[in-house]
């Protein structure tokens, strides 16, 4: 790493990555100074971000857009974003430690890549959507689509995730996050968030995404189908744990068999409706 | 009454090292200091065909770059199987081939990485079965004299056998038996590994290492200098503050006499460092075990035989973690009363990682297996696991078919206290669809040092200087657990002098006596009796010298204090009768007269008759003596499994209640009780952090904690992959409660505290698991993974709300 620069604007950030190729943009560095350490990512020099306030901010207006460098404990603090979208405090809430969450950024969570990235399941029910900036301008892509591979986004190398903006909560939404790690400190081996709207015991709407159980953090089709437009019963909930199982795509890695994984996900999705009937259709 | 023992008081080195002042081998640098960076092995085994270190050589900074082909041989191990840099061949992952000194760390790595190293890759055998499997390649073809080896099989022997284990057996009413095993567990130590090696003018070493037997270290790298050929010249070794030890520092190491070599070659210091995943890779962790136990007892419940077999597998080399076996025999002969009983085991050369000590050595492995076998023949016999504890309990006085001599045994209070304080009576009865349950075991361990080499001593050198102040050299090691503290304040006790003005000297083999090592929960017993044995010469010479000199001391200090108080009566006691060595007492540096009246100028500050003694005309003196302890015991004849190696024993019993969710295998401790047998607690805070930190490192065991290897390499080198409990993990309900059984042969009555609060615990929580779904998992760690498996094969998918055995 040669330089390292502190840029005074998103345009003028855009401006220097281009510039420089080979360079890197570093908000929290929670990942990328850890991987730097390793070598695994050896950039020629860093574009900080963290200090744009262009980047940090969080508005909430019937929705919200959530500065990319804003840190989760930020998000974690703010009370409007924690009473519309609760779910997306349930996914921060366990994230790291205190001094992680302090100074990892929630694009950064997201431009990682990482199959479990916490947040991601969380965006993807949500219906969220990253704001990316280049110098030829902005476009718009939901988080769902965010994800290519392992330790890839669709974030092109001269391209700047810049918000996450959230459409206003659904009206009587019951959303809810699980995860599932070997101690308090540790990268999830299984997450899964869950939005439903119950209307007369009907799941009106459902929508379940996974994290760690596939490539990339994923949608649930298929077993959103078993469910949506249904009465909410505790058969159908028993179909949807084994639909679930099914549906991911897990490996086996040192943290956990990938039977073991599937197994998590459908006791998951079981939990999580569940928990959904109980509240009932208030 | 003492009026420092059994009270709580913070640790010596408590404020240095939470303001970062204390200096860890990590701080220490040297005028010129080089940094070492290792080549280490890229196979399992292999031949090693060549060694090519001139890119490395060529690195600009680069001082100098050592193989086997350019340095003397060093041997090491406790079998001489093991030399500095691998010559031949490498036969494990972590095989040091080559090192580097260099002005920086980068640099020292960047040429270490140069180095080009040609191998012939050689059959590697992963585990003990193929390691023993007729024809399988050998790890070690020779041994260290040159004699062709023709087994796996490492040449160590321990057994046991007593009574008559064919006829119990077939006797007994109820038997059971089970196969447990334990993973390869990373010590954890909070500092990393390092070492500090130079060289003076006169070809002497000075070395900062971080160990537990600086006296034997010292042999050892003595041994080196003369391979190296420095025959005569002396090796001074210095302890810097230790982030924990936990086993580590019982061995010599690679990759210190790497640096020594080094040192050596350059002319300069040189230093090394392993950062954690240099540590989890190429450090030895705690051996893997399997351990075949069968037990039966009576219909009564008596215990009538017990039989124990043994396999570790050893990894490359023979560190002293190969004699692992000396102290698992204990548990195995002498926990509970068990007439006939055989023990044998067989450790095995693979091209694993070679394995080390680790707190507890050997005794949490085989005390995993035989309290998690004897809650099944509990089960068996229909009787309750508490009550078959109670029946087989041991007690003061007996000699266990191993010939330990048991003194002092607070077992029956233990395991009563647990039942107690755990409710075991109302254990029955958990609410239906909550799977809970409780479960305890026990644990006997040397409380009085352990005997395993021919001296089993510790040496303390006490001084006064001519201001009361007390300087404690022990040659015993403090890497966190205490040792410091506990002598600080026998010291302030057994002397008399302020906490507060003792000062323990920095663990160095130049000015500190000699101690065999901290290892086998000692350090407090040991150096504490040591200490004890010169604190009363100490007194001695102090009330011979005050024969002469109170009386004008006194005379000196009567008269100030009337000139500062002309209006005291005058007092009409005759002192001077009294002054007698045996009526002189000395308390918080203040020395006075026993049985005396009030009078404020009896009392003494030490210091006055220090500097009194010292400037006496015609011939002073100095307050400087010292004291070797080696404690009433036998070095067994392992053979025979016989000998009473340690001066007392520790008892202890520990009970869990553990929550287990049978959806996703988690277990989560709803609440712990343990109740030791210290023999008498010296600073009650230490204690709780001793305490409190094995049973941590007891969760680890049970629930998260292994090194993973595939095909001999280690997969998770960092605190990520490789789990220790967090904060968030034990904070649970932890009930301590300590039983004082006032140990003769223990400083105040102490015995050794170290190790037992680990070493129960994976059973007790494996046992209270069973107890709340009914399911026994035999390999540790427990996890949810393994524990949802043994579900799934037992209940086939239908869990039960309420475990089968819930009563």
């Amino acid at each position: 790493m040669s330089s390292y620069h502190r840029p005074p604007s998103v345009a003028e950030a855009l401006r220097l990555k281009r510039e420089l190729p080979g360079s890197s943009f570093i908000a929290g560095g929670t990942d990328l100074l850890v991987q730097m350490k390793d070598r695994v990512r050896q950039p020629t020099a860093l574009i900080s971000i963290r200090h744009l306030s262009e980047l940090t901010r969080i508005e909430t207006d019937g929705g919200a857009r959530l500065g990319a460098a804003t840190p989760l404990s930020d998000l974690a603090d703010d009370s409007a974003l924690m009473t519309g979208w609760p779910i997306l405090g349930e996914a921060l809430r366990d994230f790291a430690s205190v001094q992680i969450r302090g100074s990892a950024t929630i694009g950064g969570n997201l431009c990682n890549g990482s199959p479990a990235a916490d947040a991601a399941p969380a965006l993807i029910v949500l219906g969220a959507r990253v704001r990316i900036a280049g110098l030829d301008g902005e476009r718009l892509l939901p988080v769902e689509q965010l994800f290519e591979a392992p330790g890839r986004t669709r974030v092109r190398e001269e391209e700047l995730l810049v918000s996450i903006e959230l459409d206003p909560p659904l009206p009587s939404g019951h959303g809810v996050f699980l995860k599932k790690m070997r101690t308090a400190m540790d990268v999830s081996l299984a997450s899964i968030a869950s939005l439903a709207l119950l209307r007369d015991g009907r799941l009106e709407e459902i929508r379940l995404a996974a994290g760690s159980v596939a490539p990339v953090p994923m949608r649930l089709h298929e077993t959103e189908k078993v469910l949506r437009d249904r009465p909410l019963t505790p058969e159908r909930i028993a179909e949807a744990r084994r639909v679930a199982r099914d549906e991911v795509r897990p490996i086996t890695d040192i943290r956990a068999g990938a039977d073991y994984r599937r197994h998590i996900v459908g006791v998951f999705v079981q939990r999580a409706l569940e928990a959904t009937l109980e509240k009932g259709d208030r | 009454m003492s009026p420092y023992l059994g009270k709580a008081r913070p640790r010596p080195d408590a404020a240095e090292k939470a303001t970062g002042r204390a200096e860890y081998i990590h701080d220490i640098r040297r005028p010129g200091m080089l940094h070492a960076a290792i080549r280490f092995s890229e196979h399992a085994h292999a031949r090693i065909k060549g060694i090519d270190t001139l890119k490395a050589e060529r690195i600009r900074g680069v001082r100098a770059v050592i193989t086997a082909q350019n340095t003397p041989e060093i041997r090491l191990g406790f079998l001489r199987d093991n030399v500095a840099l691998k010559g031949e061949k490498v036969r494990q992952f972590r095989d040091e081939v080559a090192a580097v000194a260099a002005i920086d760390p980068d640099v020292a790595a960047e040429a270490a990485a140069a180095i080009e190293v040609e191998y012939e890759p050689l059959p590697a055998l992963f585990d003990p079965a193929s390691a023993l499997d007729e024809g399988a390649p050998l790890v070690h073809e020779r041994d260290a004299a040159g004699r062709p080896l023709e087994t796996n099989l490492m040449p160590v022997h321990f057994r046991h056998s007593s009574g008559d284990i064919t006829a119990a057996r077939s006797a007994a009413a109820h038997a059971v038996s089970g196969e447990f095993s334990t993973p390869l567990i990373q010590q954890s130590c909070m500092g990393t590994a390092g070492a500090l090696a130079e060289f003076d003018p006169r070809m002497n070493l000075t070395i900062w290492a971080k160990t537990q037997i600086p006296f034997l270290a010292q042999r050892d790298f003595n041994s080196a200098l003369s391979q190296i050929g420095l025959a005569g010249r002396n090796t001074r070794v210095i302890v810097p503050a230790l982030g924990g030890g936990f086993g580590t520092g019982l061995d010599t190491h690679c990759y210190e006499y790497i640096a020594i070599l080094l040192a050596w070659r350059t002319g300069k210091p040189v230093k090394i460092l392993y950062k954690r995943d240099q540590e989890f890779a190429y450090l030895s962790p705690r051996q893997s075990s399997t351990v075949r136990i069968s037990q039966g007892c009576d219909a009564g419940g008596r215990l009538t035989f017990r039989d124990v077999h043994v396999t570790q597998d050893n990894g490359a080399y023979g560190s002293w973690g190969a004699t692992y076996p000396s102290v698992m025999m204990i548990p195995a002969t002498s926990l509970y009363r068990v007439p006939n009983i055989e023990f044998d085991c067989e450790l095995v050369y693979t091209n694993n990682t070679y394995a080390q000590a680790m707190r507890g050595y050997g005794n949490p492995e085989l005390t995993w297996a035989l309290e998690s076998n004897l809650d099944e023949l509990a089960e068996a016999a229909g009787i309750d696991p508490l009550e078959i504890r109670r029946i087989n309990c041991n007690e003061p006085g007996e000699v266990t078919p191993m010939g330990l001599r048991v003194t002092t045994c607070g077992l029956r209070e233990c395991i009563e206290g647990v039942g107690e304080r755990l409710g075991w009576k109302n254990k029955g009865g958990w609410g239906a669809g909550k799977k809970r349950g409780v479960g305890l075991a026990s644990m006997v361990h040397v409380g009085g040092s352990g005997r395993i080499y021919r001296s089993d001593a510790s040496g303390v050198i006490l001084r006064l200087d001519d201001y009361g102040n007390l300087y404690v050299a022990s040659g015993g090691v403090d890497m966190g657990q205490g040792l410091h503290s506990a002598l600080q304040i026998m010291a302030a006790d057994s002397v008399g002098v302020d906490p507060e003005r003792v000062f323990i000297t920095q663990t160095d083999t130049s000015t500190c006596p000699w101690d065999v090592g901290t290892h086998a929960s000692r350090g407090a017993f040991t150096a504490g009796n040591a200490l004890l044995m010169a604190a009363e010469k100490m007194r001695r010479q102090l009330f011979e010298a005050a024969i002469d000199l109170y009386p004008d001391l006194v005379e000196q200090a009567r008269r100030s204090w009337i000139r500062a108080n002309p209006d005291t009566p005058p007092a009409d006691f005759d002192w001077r009768a009294s002054v007698a060595p045996e009526r002189f007492q000395l308390r918080n540096n203040l020395l006075s007269l026993r049985d005396t009246p009030p009078i404020p100028w009896l009392e003494i500050d030490l210091a006055k008759l220090i500097r009194a003694a010292h400037f006496r005309a015609g011939g002073g003196e100095m307050f400087t003596v010292e004291a070797f302890y080696d404690p009433p015991s036998e070095l067994p004849d392992w053979e025979r499994g016989q000998g009473n190696m340690s001066a007392c024993y520790t008892y202890g019993t520990q009970g869990v209640e553990v929550e287990v969710d049978t959806d996703t295998g988690d277990v989560k401790i709803v609440a712990m009780v343990s109740v030791l047998d210290v023999g008498r607690v010296i600073n009650p805070q230490a204690l709780r952090g001793q305490i409190v930190g094995a049973i941590a490192q007891g969760v680890g065991y049970a629930l998260y904690e292994q090194v993973i290897t595939e095909k001999g390499r280690i997969l998770n080198p960092n605190f990520t992959d490789y789990k220790i409990p967090t904060a968030v993990e034990i904070d649970f309900p932890l009930d301590l409660e300590y039983i004082e059984t006032d140990e003769p042969a223990g400083p105040y009555g102490a015995k050794g505290i170290g190790e037992p609060g680990l070493t129960p615990t994976a059973p007790a929580i494996a046992n209270a698991i069973f107890d709340a779904v009914g399911v026994r998992v035999r390999d540790l760690p427990i996890t949810p993974e393994r524990l949802l498996a043994a579900l799934h094969a037992r209940y086939d998918d239908h869990i039960p709300r309420r475990a089968p055995n819930a009563r």
